[in-house]
């Protein structure tokens, strides 16, 4: 009590965090560079709200630019806003160079020669077509940066909500790390709010459904419950965020903790019609092994994503279920015997165990009987079912693209499209100088290295000081050039001083500067093909004086792209390799090691095949269904397995173990797998795609390892001991 | 109906204490005028303090001419980068930046006088030689305090970047102590104090200190070895002879 009152006031204080970027490991120098860069330069802390109409030429549209472009600026933690209403303009002429903005707010153009001369700015000028105003001009851009340690999630929704109050007739959209990060946590909020009471009100109906008394649903309910406060306390208590990927802890642990009191109270239950003295004692000495064992592979699973797991947020997620399923563990072996002990008189009178016998006479019966006379059949059906989905994996998609997480009428997908169609993507892409950003040689290399990345067809634009200080001088001497003498460069730069645009580009002592860029495609080649050629060109021009790097989320999403199926590779094999060794010992025989593991095996063979067949993505979330599967029904063949070994071994009578084991734990597998099933599948109305079809995904293994552990298994130890006998 | 006549008679009065404030507000903002146009011209050594939000100091130096109101030329000492280039600011908004480097003065059209004049937290605006007087529409507020009044500035022209500036002004020789100004959303967002000193029987600000609230940014102007009345001639604000 004391403990959960602890770890209840801790949840309450648990912090959600959506922010990918934050979850990128520090070994990858990629996602080290990003993270640095974004720290130095704030590129990281910069949303955009794209303002969308038929033409954004009109006095009336410039206007509306201009009243969100001040309402943004006057929002508490925003450092800076960049929109055609306030943008720097440099202009050369007869007269000298005009400084100013492109679009003067107190002399707004209102004539068609106004808006053509204003047009005629825009094209001539790479700062804003295409990146602040689209092509098409049907879109124009408001671009803001928040300020370092700001409360991301709350200027955001203020951001949403005056610029909204504005009623402005064009349509608004909103984009940008800060504005995606406080969408999904968002929707994680929305998710867990709505899904966490329907998956508890499914498993209390599943449960209530087969045992028909309080205490079968009440127990199971209240340990699931118990360990996911403990386990998100624990969380909150060590300072760790929830994620996106956490989020589905609670879920997780209401299916996977509820599992092990199913067992314990199934297996009382049983003894009670046998025995009258020391039932759960009784009861317990049975299942304590199994459960013990069940639990432990399951946090095998889940540990396994510790190695290999390229984000961070997938590391923690293994932790804490790994967490809570001990928890759950322990609360069946040791909490709930003693209630079931306590209340062992009132039970009776809620007991109404008419359909019990059902599940038993109609599925598992027939089952056994099946089993005896097609052992052999049932072996080459899963053989078969095992090809076909050997051949469904290898047409697997992968995908790392954020976007997959929002369903294809949500207003982030929706901006997503936009910027990629009309201003050249959203994936940010730095090349970091280091150097004398005064120095000709390196604002050359600048230069260059935009030029080179600009023959890229998914580059649009690379901005960067040299750009600059090419237009000022541009202005001043009609070259484009970057001038030759370092001093004509310090005194170019006496007019940018102050300009906001500078900290974007340059860091304060001048030795570091970045070219800013976005990639457009989604695709992982396209991104393979221009990192490659990136690297290379890099290599033979980063020089001592003009040492030379890049990074940018294409190049993470590179590393993360090989490390879903690294990843997936490691942890199901450490997961399996630590199943068998461990099963294997508890069991003192190796062989039911590799016994309990084949149904699970088989089970992740056609969830991949069923991922290849019907075109489910991997990605960061499906990415962990198969070791989540793999923890969670493992535990079917040990309670098959053990049960079937220890009858085995007392009576000597094949029929006889196989019968009991099925009929018994198969019971309890039955139960254990619809409940938890069920739970899973609430996550179809889950806001996140990859939540989705991760709910779908885990239903899937549940069940077919659920048949495995209950056909395949079984097929195998009568095949395997009928030899035996009759030899 | 000794009400209404006590009412009528409040009101009258009340109205006659607006029109004199109004009257007091404008003679008071036309002394501080006087007063920051009072030498014929002045040279002084400028030093320029730009401080940002982590407290890093920026430090440029410049000397300074001014003839009129109108006429003001900084020439830049120091850092020894920017040494040697000049701003030249003219009648009728007219400012001429020199690069010695390209060896050549261009003319600099500002669009916006609510821009920041060379990375300081002054604007155009904050730097015009225009009298106060003539731009902005002055309200008495207040002269409860012993040593100062405290007066409203709304801009005459609607391209001003404020909405008004709130001004305290000695009370004794009417230079300004302090001016806070607000946004568009009527939120204070910056805010200059002066230290004022005399010499030469001529008051002026030895020190502006002004602050961004909202970037937490400041810039301090100190103006050391003033000179009043020297004479300057006027060929010193020639463009052609921005080149030295």
């Amino acid at each position: 009590m004391a403990s959960t009152l602890f770890f209840g006031n801790q949840v309450s204080q648990l912090k959600i965090d959506a922010d990918i970027l934050r979850s990128l490991p520090d070994d990858d120098p990629d996602a080290t560079l990003l993270k640095s860069i974004g720290k130095t330069f704030g590129g990281n802390n910069m949303g955009v709200i794209i303002l969308e109409t038929d033409n954004i030429y009109q006095t009336s549209v410039l206007e509306h630019v201009q009243a969100l472009t001040d309402t943004v600026t006057n929002i508490e933690g925003i450092s800076s806003v960049s929109s055609l209403s306030n943008i720097i303009n440099i202009k050369g002429g007869d007269y000298g160079i005009e400084v100013g903005k492109l679009v003067d707010e107190y002399d707004m153009p209102t004539t068609s020669e106004d808006f053509q001369e204003l047009r005629n700015k825009i094209l001539a000028n790479e700062m804003y077509k295409g990146s602040i105003v689209s092509e098409d001009e049907t879109s124009t851009l408001i671009i803001f940066t928040l300020e370092e340690d700001t409360d991301v999630n709350v200027v955001a929704k203020q951001i949403i909500n005056k610029t909204e109050a504005l009623q402005l007739p064009e349509k608004l959209y909103y984009i940008g790390s800060p504005m995606l990060v406080t969408y999904i946590s968002d929707l994680m909020k929305r998710d867990l709010t709505k899904l966490l009471p329907i998956s508890f009100l499914v498993i209390a109906l599943v449960l209530f459904l087969s045992f028909r008394s309080i205490s079968g649903v009440l127990l199971p309910l209240l340990t699931a419950v118990i360990s996911i406060i403990w386990s998100l306390g624990m969380m909150a208590f060590l300072d760790y965020n929830m994620s996106m990927i956490s989020n589905n802890i609670p879920i997780i642990l209401l299916a996977v903790g509820s599992a092990y009191t199913i067992h314990v109270i199934n297996r009382i239950n049983q003894v009670k019609k046998i025995e009258h003295s020391n039932v759960v004692s009784t009861a317990m000495s049975y299942v304590i092994i199994p459960v013990i064992l069940a639990a432990v592979t399951t946090i095998i699973g889940f540990i396994s994503f510790i190695f290999g797991a390229y984000l961070e947020m997938i590391v923690d997620f293994g932790i804490f279920t790994a967490l809570g399923t001990f928890f759950a563990c322990l609360l069946s072996i040791f909490f709930v015997p003693v209630i079931m002990d306590l209340f062992k008189s009132e039970k009776k009178k809620v007991i109404k165990q008419k359909k019990q016998p059902l599940l038993t006479t109609k599925i598992l019966q027939p089952l056994t009987t099946a089993l005896f006379k097609n052992s052999k059949a049932i072996f080459i059906f899963w053989m078969l079912l095992l090809g076909i989905s050997l051949f469904g994996m290898f047409s697997i998609n992968r995908s790392v693209d954020i976007q997959e997480y929002f369903k294809k009428d949500n207003p982030t997908r929706l901006a997503e499209n936009i910027m990629v169609e009309k201003f050249g993507g959203t994936k940010p892409v730095f090349v970091l100088f280091k150097g004398d950003m005064q120095n000709p040689e390196v604002l050359k290399k600048m230069i260059q290295t935009s030029e080179f990345m600009k023959e890229s067809p998914d580059i649009n634009s690379a901005m960067s000081v040299a750009k600059l200080i090419s237009e000022m001088n541009y202005a001043i001497t009609g070259s484009r050039e970057i001038p030759d003498s370092q001093e004509k460069i310090e005194q170019l730069w006496f007019l940018l001083e102050g300009n906001e645009v500078m900290n974007r580009f340059v860091n304060e002592e001048l030795n570091e500067g970045i070219i800013i860029s976005k990639f457009k495609s989604p695709d992982n080649k396209s991104k393979k093909v221009f990192a490659k050629k990136m690297k290379d060109f890099i290599r033979e021009n980063s020089t001592k004086q003009c040492q030379i790097s890049i990074t940018g989320m294409p190049f993470v999403d590179i590393t993360m792209d090989n490390s879903l199926v690294k990843s997936q590779i490691g942890s199901i094999t450490i997961a399996i390799l630590f199943v068998i060794i461990f099963v294997g010992f508890i069991l003192r025989s190796l062989r039911g090691g590799i016994y309990t593991s084949i149904p699970i095996v088989a089970a992740i063979f056609i969830l991949f095949g069923v991922m290849g067949l019907t075109g489910i993505s991997l990605n960061i979330a499906t990415v962990l269904v198969a070791s989540v599967a793999l923890g969670i029904g493992i535990d079917y063949s040990i309670h098959i397995y053990t049960h079937f070994n220890e009858s085995f071994k007392k009576t000597k009578d094949l029929q006889k173990a196989i019968e009991e084991s099925i009929q018994i734990s198969g019971k309890a597998i039955i139960i254990n797998v619809v409940s938890v099933s069920a739970g899973f599948m609430v996550l179809i109305f889950s806001e996140m795609v990859p939540l989705q079809y991760f709910g779908i995904l885990i239903a899937i293994s549940m069940l077919s390892s659920c048949l495995g552990a209950l056909t395949l298994l079984p097929a195998i130890l009568i095949l395997m001991n009928r030899k035996k006998q009759l030899q | 109906m000794n009400f209404i006549k006590i009412s009528i008679l409040l009101s009258i009065l009340f109205i006659s204490i607006n029109i004199i404030n109004a009257q007091d507000a404008a003679s008071l903002l036309h002394d501080m005028d006087e007063i920051i146009a009072a030498p014929k011209d002045k040279e002084a050594a400028v030093i320029m303090i730009i401080t940002d939000k982590t407290g890093k100091e920026k430090k440029r130096e410049a000397s300074l001419k001014q003839k009129g109101k109108f006429k003001k030329l900084y020439r830049y000492t120091g850092p020894e980068k920017q040494a040697g280039i000049a701003t030249l600011s003219l009648p009728d908004d007219a400012i001429w930046l020199y690069m010695p480097a390209f060896g050549k003065a261009v003319r600099i059209n500002l669009l916006s006088k609510s821009q920041a004049f060379t990375g300081t937290d002054f604007s155009h605006e904050d730097m015009s030689g225009i009298p106060y007087l003539e731009r902005y529409e002055p309200k008495f507020i207040n002269s409860i305090h012993p040593e100062h009044y405290v007066i409203e500035l709304i801009p005459k022209s609607k391209k001003s970047k404020y909405t008004k500036i709130v001004l305290t002004l000695n009370k004794t020789v009417h230079y300004p102590l302090k001016m806070e100004y607000f946004d568009k959303t009527n939120k204070h967002f910056k805010t200059a104090t002066y230290a004022y000193e005399k010499k030469e029987g001529y008051w002026y600000a030895k020190e502006v200190f002004m602050t961004n609230l909202n970037k937490k940014h400041s810039t301090k102007i100190i103006l050391t070895d003033v000179k009043f009345d020297q004479g300057i001639n006027d060929d010193e604000f020639l463009v052609e002879n921005l080149k030295q």
